[in-house]
């Protein structure tokens, strides 16, 4: 199919949703939101990556990159679009130093399937719309730091 | 030959910026087109660089592309989602416009429509995946595309921001997308780009892809510390400004301090061409390129 080539770099609508499956999206948000929204100030993006970026929330970046920063990261590691706060992407690199999973910012994240925006991510992972998180995956190899 | 022949053969290639002006008068990038037809191989048309509104800039590479020049247009996430970024791809095509630039784009906060909604709806580093997908036939939504565009991809790189290691990373990622040529933000910190040149020749990294230095000639000490102060990520040493301050005619100098770097930057390994943005002081390209001894090549 044509769609493989396409589907490397983004998260493609596979199926319609079910009645029932909204509904469990719901309930499962619910408690998603509990510990996410606390811990990682979770942004609800249905398609989650926290396990790649050393569990701080990507999608807090005024851009909302998802693959690293933009050019714009000031000395320090200051936003460039409100300088007042730090890079979010800084954070995460130095982040991912302490707990050794600079590997996993290698890849390329995929593009975002924004219909999934505010639906959970953990039913996205089971009913296979999204990737599993690195978490479960193999640890890729660390060629270097 | 194209800039993309030049690239694949591994010539030392000059590309130039020309920013589009803030109406509709096509005539002023006629005249500007003058200064770019000698020892250019590429002139960069920004996409309402900042987030300021200017003419179009495939309607500005259309008329770039019938007065000679080769054009490499520039696309930015903040303004286009995959669908209005696509057909503006597939429309530059038909045009004939074979080069694209692929950026994240300048935040709206710093232009003149603070009020924007942005859309970032992918990252420079999903959009080069997508247009080098576009070229193999392909929508982002899985289907065919019966004649693609040959677009020639281009991404950009920030040796200047902080934390170096991740630009190395970014750069990696950008290239495993698709990018074939890396335009780099100015370089007037030497020591800094040498470092990050560092690490990418240890992943063998300017290999698989044409490093193209940037450059910026600034005209007055009152330029440079605007640069400092206004343009984020952006990396000065103080010697610059001290040269500056001291020069008589600051005109003059900022022309030196520019050859003197591109000469500096040539010795470089894995260098493989020069971006000049010379930032609506475009009449200074040929003459810094004379200077450089870079106009017959």
């Amino acid at each position: 199919m044509s769609g493989e080539k396409v589907r490397e770099i983004a998260t493609l609508e596979k199926r319609e949703w079910g009645k029932g499956e909204k509904r469990i999206s719901r309930i499962m948000l619910f408690f998603e939101d509990l510990i996410k929204i606390p811990l990682f100030r979770c942004q609800k993006c249905g398609e989650c990556a926290l396990s790649s970026t050393a569990w701080i929330c990507s999608q807090r970046c005024p851009k909302r990159l998802r693959n690293g920063p933009c050019g714009g990261t000031g000395e320090g590691g200051t936003c460039e679009v409100y300088p007042e706060r730090k890079c979010i992407w800084y954070k995460i690199y130095y982040r991912s130093i302490l707990l050794r999973r600079l590997p996993y910012l290698r890849y390329m994240v995929k593009v975002h399937n924004w219909s999934l925006e505010k639906t959970s991510a953990w039913l996205n992972v089971f009913t296979k719309r999204i990737d599993p998180p690195t978490l479960f995956s193999k640890r890729p190899k660390q060629h270097d730091t | 030959m194209t800039l993309r022949e030049k690239i694949t053969m591994g010539q030392f290639v000059v590309t130039a910026e020309m920013t589009p002006p803030q109406d509709a008068d096509g005539d002023i990038i006629r005249r500007k087109a003058v200064h770019f037809h000698k020892g250019v191989d590429g002139v960069n048309i920004t996409d309402n660089q900042t987030a300021i509104v200017r003419l179009s800039s495939i309607a500005a590479a259309k008329i770039a592309l019938e007065e000679g020049l080769e054009p490499i247009i520039q696309m930015t996430c903040r303004d286009r989602n995959r669908i209005a970024i696509q057909s503006d791809l597939l429309g530059a095509a038909a045009l004939g416009i074979e080069n694209v630039l692929c950026l994240t784009g300048d935040h709206q906060r710093f232009g003149n429509h603070p009020e924007a909604r942005s859309v970032f709806d992918l990252d420079s580093v999903q959009l080069i995946a997508m247009v080098q997908r576009l070229t193999q036939g392909y929508f982002l939504s899985g289907e065919t595309i019966k004649k693609p565009p040959a677009l020639f991809i281009g991404g950009a790189a920030n040796p200047f921001a902080d934390p170096l290691g991740f630009r190395v990373i970014r750069l990696a990622k950008k290239i495993q997308a698709g990018a074939r040529f890396i335009q780099t933000q100015p370089v007037y910190d030497l020591d800094r780009f040498q470092e990050w040149m560092e690490g990418v020749r240890a992943q063998g990294l300017n290999k698989k892809t044409a490093i193209l230095a940037g450059i910026m000639p600034v005209k007055s000490l009152k330029a440079l510390l605007h640069m400092e102060n206004e343009v984020p990520g952006i990396r000065i040493p103080k010697s610059c400004f001290t040269r500056m301050e001291n020069a008589e005619d600051q005109n003059e100098e900022g022309v030196k301090m520019a050859v003197e770097m591109i000469l500096a930057l040539r010795e470089i390994d894995g260098v493989q061409g020069i971006h000049l943005m010379p930032m609506m002081w475009e009449s200074v390209t040929p003459r810094i390129l004379d200077e450089a001894r870079l106009l017959n090549r």
